[in-house]
């Protein structure tokens, strides 16, 4: 008796009537035509906005951090909350490939491809933000620890900006690797039905010589297993580490246990928000829908209102901790820096919890989870609120600090400032296209793995298994 | 073709057992109430009374964590604990029966003003403290009792439901719509229960029944760390009825593929048990704040400096060496020894997180650890003889539960 067993109950993570050479075809054929009209004019934009934003970091290199409108109070403004912000899109591939992995989610074969590249260019372009803000990026190798004729200078190990360059590198490796190897035995796809010499030259050097043996494929299954095993606390350590750049501090609304878990579940909330925004546009271009179907929505809205609801319970549990605490710095920087809507940036505070609490809520019900139009909506939604969550907890808290003759002006970014940001948004969709062209953003091979139990066409072949009495069924099997 | 075992008869043995503990619990426990609950000695009073609180809670607590699992499992669409559904059902149908024992516990001490339990009852610390004056708003008899009644009723209303919805499978095949039909009635009470379990157990009620023990004391993580802790013991507990009904040559559908699976769970909330731990811990030793790092002053350095080692030794040292192993996993007698020390290990955190504040400079687990154990034994008698019933009465297999198939051929 064949163990491909499916409940019917469950949705098909495939439509249509698929077999394993459709697959093929449907998921490389954008490779080989030729790119849209559409294509050519996002990735233009794409451009325009990544050389807009090389020239606003030329001017602060050339010119120095004064070219941005941080003050003294206001020390970390824009840019640690793009940092903060882009670190946590670039949770969801890692989380899809590796936890889902773990937890047997057959729906992420769908979308870890795409997930897990967005998350590369997301971690790419977080990473500007800290080498930038360092005024002095040519030093930037002074983070490196080596002993050195610098005395030696060491740096400072006790700092957790410190433990964000290892967290950070050790996660964009991880997350490389994993995507990469992923990607092998596609590129050999795409690699043994490529018609000019240049593409087979270039595919067959991406692939790494995959010849599709068992041998190749048992390794393949190992490496993405031990990956996988080393990618879970890195979902975990990444953002956890994040966290300890305020909540190591004692400054109001900084210093608070819960940061640690709570920046995972939003930088999750947010990775997944990014996911839906990118997958529905290529689902639509590239005609993936019968790989990235509804019930795939389905399921990543399923993850957006559980991230988002967690992310809630901590905000509340913050505002209930102010109270609790009986601190008064705590009370000023929740109940007046942020909760008091006219307060200076009072608007920050409660649009975020608009975008990330409230609005995720209608995810509730079933029929809104599978409305593509509604969830492209409230993914743009989400990231809004995401970033807004980061700039309330970086501006609302320093601000206004413990001596009231440095508070100063309004803090609002300068052009440049918002020119870099723009640029990393230009650098991220480049990539993306990119990759559209020349990558199968669908996991082919994977696919085919689950096609014979979740595909639409096979799912009809089970009712017989569904109609059996189970001693009926456990006797078969047995046998 | 042979039959599905359905039916569990209770061991003679099993019975002996759970009489035999509940006996000599109970009598431990009156002797303790006798020496110490009727003692002129406020300490020894209070002794009494908080190691009934926390035993209380803690077994409460890991029996509602079997429920979390289940609604958890629902929905997330899992299928691969279809075979063995009946044990985690049975094991949280104490909820409302430890639940009674814990409420009334509760009840009694916020109403007879036991001070030495709950700080903020004792009328001469709060005029001495503006701090827990300001939080009278919400450390105030009335919500106390309330909010410890919701939880509680909420927790065991919510659960019938989601065990009576269960008893459906027991009947017949059914056919697609009804399949359909009774996978979104079990979502939407699963997804009830959870919300429920979010407020209760993420959030408001540990604030209430431990973290204002030390009235003046606030983490924002103390819900989620008491989440973990009781998880990760509900899925030992799990694996224990599951090895133990395995042994007894039922459930013969669950196998190691099954075991595997749990000794993963028990694995990864080990050490999502640690994380939160750590993060606590760090960010309160690094910030250095004197409000914050009290707590702990006395449990690092002081008389509990052993119990606070002991922890992160059985709770985080042990699973991650000894669980990493893929064959330790698949191992019945390896994992029942991993459950039982861990079961054992969360008991001690409950310990210290409640008795750490009770009696900070005595660790009575070694002055008068009869005490403890005794009226864990309580518990634990309790626990083996109704959930030994509940098994019982109810079919072991949901025979008709739309993913049992799926189950049944699981690997890993």
């Amino acid at each position: 008796m064949s163990l491909k067993y499916e409940s019917q109950l469950r949705e098909p993570l495939v439509d249509g009537d698929k077999n394993y050479h459709q697959v093929t075809v449907d998921i490389c054929t954008p490779i080989e035509v030729k790119p849209s009209k559409l294509w050519y004019v996002g990735f233009y934009i794409s451009v325009a906005l990544l050389l807009f934003g090389v020239y606003s970091v030329y001017r602060e290199v050339v010119y120095g951090t004064g070219q941005w409108n941080l003050n003294k109070t206001v020390g970390w403004g824009w840019d640690i909350t793009n940092f903060v912000w882009w670190v946590g899109i670039g949770h969801a591939g890692t989380l899809i490939s590796a936890i889902l992995l773990l937890f047997r989610q057959g729906w992420r074969t769908g979308v870890n491809r795409a997930a897990e590249a967005m998350t590369i260019f997301a971690v790419m372009c977080a990473g500007q933000f800290p080498i930038f803000h360092m005024g002095r990026v040519w030093m930037g190798f002074f983070v490196m620890p080596y002993p050195n004729t610098r005395g030696p200078v060491w740096p400072n190990f006790d700092s957790p900006l410190m433990w964000d360059v290892f967290a950070i590198s050790t996660y964009f490796t991880v997350s490389l690797l994993f995507w990469y190897s992923g990607l092998l035995p596609d590129f050999a796809t795409v690699r043994d039905r490529a018609k000019t010499k240049l593409r087979k030259l270039l595919y067959g050097i991406a692939s790494f010589g995959w010849t599709g043996s068992t041998k190749h494929w048992q390794r393949h299954e190992s490496l993405s297993l031990v990956l996988a095993g080393l990618a879970t606390p890195l979902v975990l350590s990444v953002h956890t580490i994040v966290s300890f750049d305020f909540a190591t501090s004692v400054i109001p609304g900084w210093h608070t246990t819960i940061f640690p878990p709570y920046f995972v579940a939003g930088a999750i909330f947010s990775g997944f928000a990014m996911t839906q925004s990118l997958l529905i546009v290529v689902r639509k271009v590239l005609h993936l829908e019968d790989y990235i179907t509804i019930g795939h929505i389905e399921a990543m809205n399923k993850v957006i209102v559980l991230t988002g609801s967690i992310v809630g319970c901590a905000y509340l549990t913050e505002l209930f901790m102010a109270f609790y605490s009986q601190n008064k710095y705590e009370a000023y920087a929740f109940f007046y820096s942020r909760g008091n809507l006219f307060s200076p940036y009072g608007w920050s505070y409660w649009g975020m919890m608009a975008c990330n609490v409230l609005s995720p809520q209608v995810f509730w019900f079933r029929k809104l989870r599978r409305n593509v139009t509604l969830t492209f909506f409230m993914s743009i939604i989400v990231n809004t609120g995401m970033w807004f969550e980061r700039f309330v907890i970086i501006v609302t808290s320093i601000y206004r600090d413990y001596l009231p003759s440095s508070w100063t002006v309004y803090y609002s970014p300068s052009i440049w400032e918002v020119g870099f940001y723009l640029g990393t948004f230009g650098l991220f969709f480049t990539c993306f296209f990119l990759f559209a062209k020349y990558f199968p953003v669908i996991a082919t091979a994977e696919i085919k793995a689950i096609l014979k139990t979740s595909g639409e066409n096979y799912k009809d072949r089970m009712t017989p298994i569904e109609k059996e009495e189970p001693a009926e069924f456990v006797h078969q099997f047995a046998h | 073709m042979a039959a599905i075992k359905e039916k569990f008869e209770i061991p003679g043995k099993m019975r002996t057992w759970s009489l035999a503990l509940i006996a000599i619990g109970l009598l431990l426990t009156i002797i303790g109430f006798i020496t110490k609950g009727l003692s002129s000695e406020e300490h020894e009073r209070a002794v009494f009374w908080g190691t009934l609180l926390y035993n209380s809670l803690y077994f409460m607590m890991i029996c509602n964590a079997c429920m979390f699992f289940i609604c958890a499992t629902t929905l997330a669409m899992g299928g691969w604990d279809a075979t063995f559904r009946r044990v985690p059902e049975a094991i949280s149908t104490l909820v409302p029966i430890f639940g009674t024992i814990a409420g009334l516990l509760m009840i009694f001490i916020v109403l007879s003003d036991k001070g030495y339990i709950y700080q903020w009852l004792d009328s001469k610390e709060v005029a001495h403290s503006k701090m827990i004056q300001g939080k009278s708003g919400f450390l105030n008899k009335p919500f106390f009792i309330i909010w410890t009644l919701l939880t509680i009723g909420l927790w065991s209303v919510l659960g019938a439901r989601m065990r009576r919805l269960s008893a459906e499978t027991d009947n017949g095949q059914l056919s697609y719509e009804q399949g359909k039909s009774f996978v979104w009635r079990n979502t939407v009470t699963a997804a009830m229960f959870i919300v429920w379990f979010a407020l209760t157990t993420g959030s408001v009620t540990p604030w209430f029944w431990m973290m204002s023990i030390d009235a003046e004391w606030y983490s924002t993580m103390y819900s989620w760390y008491t989440f973990a802790s009781t998880f990760v013991a509900g899925m030992s507990l799990i694996t224990l009825w599951v090895i133990y009904l395995k042994n007894k040559g039922y459930l013969e559908l669950t196998n190691q593929e099954h075991l595997h699976d749990l000794g993963k769970f028990v694995f990864a909330f080990s050490i999502f048990w640690t994380y939160l731990w750590f993060a606590q811990y760090m960010l309160i030793w690094y910030a250095n704040i004197p409000e914050e790092t009290i707590y702990f002053k006395h449990r690092v350095e002081g008389a509990y400096r052993g119990i606070f080692f002991f922890n992160l030794i059985v709770n985080f040292v042990c699973p991650i060496l000894i669980l990493m192993k893929r064959s330790v996993k698949r191992n019945y007698t390896l994992m029942t020894f991993m459950a039982v020390l861990i079961v054992f290990g969360h008991w001690i955190d409950f310990y210290q997180m409640v008795m750490g504040s009770i009696s900070e400079q005595h660790v009575t687990l070694l002055s008068s650890g009869w005490l403890d154990f005794g009226v864990a034994a309580l518990f634990i008698g309790l626990m083996i003889l109704i959930v030994g019933r509940s098994l019982a009465s109810r079919p072991l297999v949901a025979k008709y539960h739309p993913f049992l198939k799926e189950s049944i051929i699981h690997h890993t």
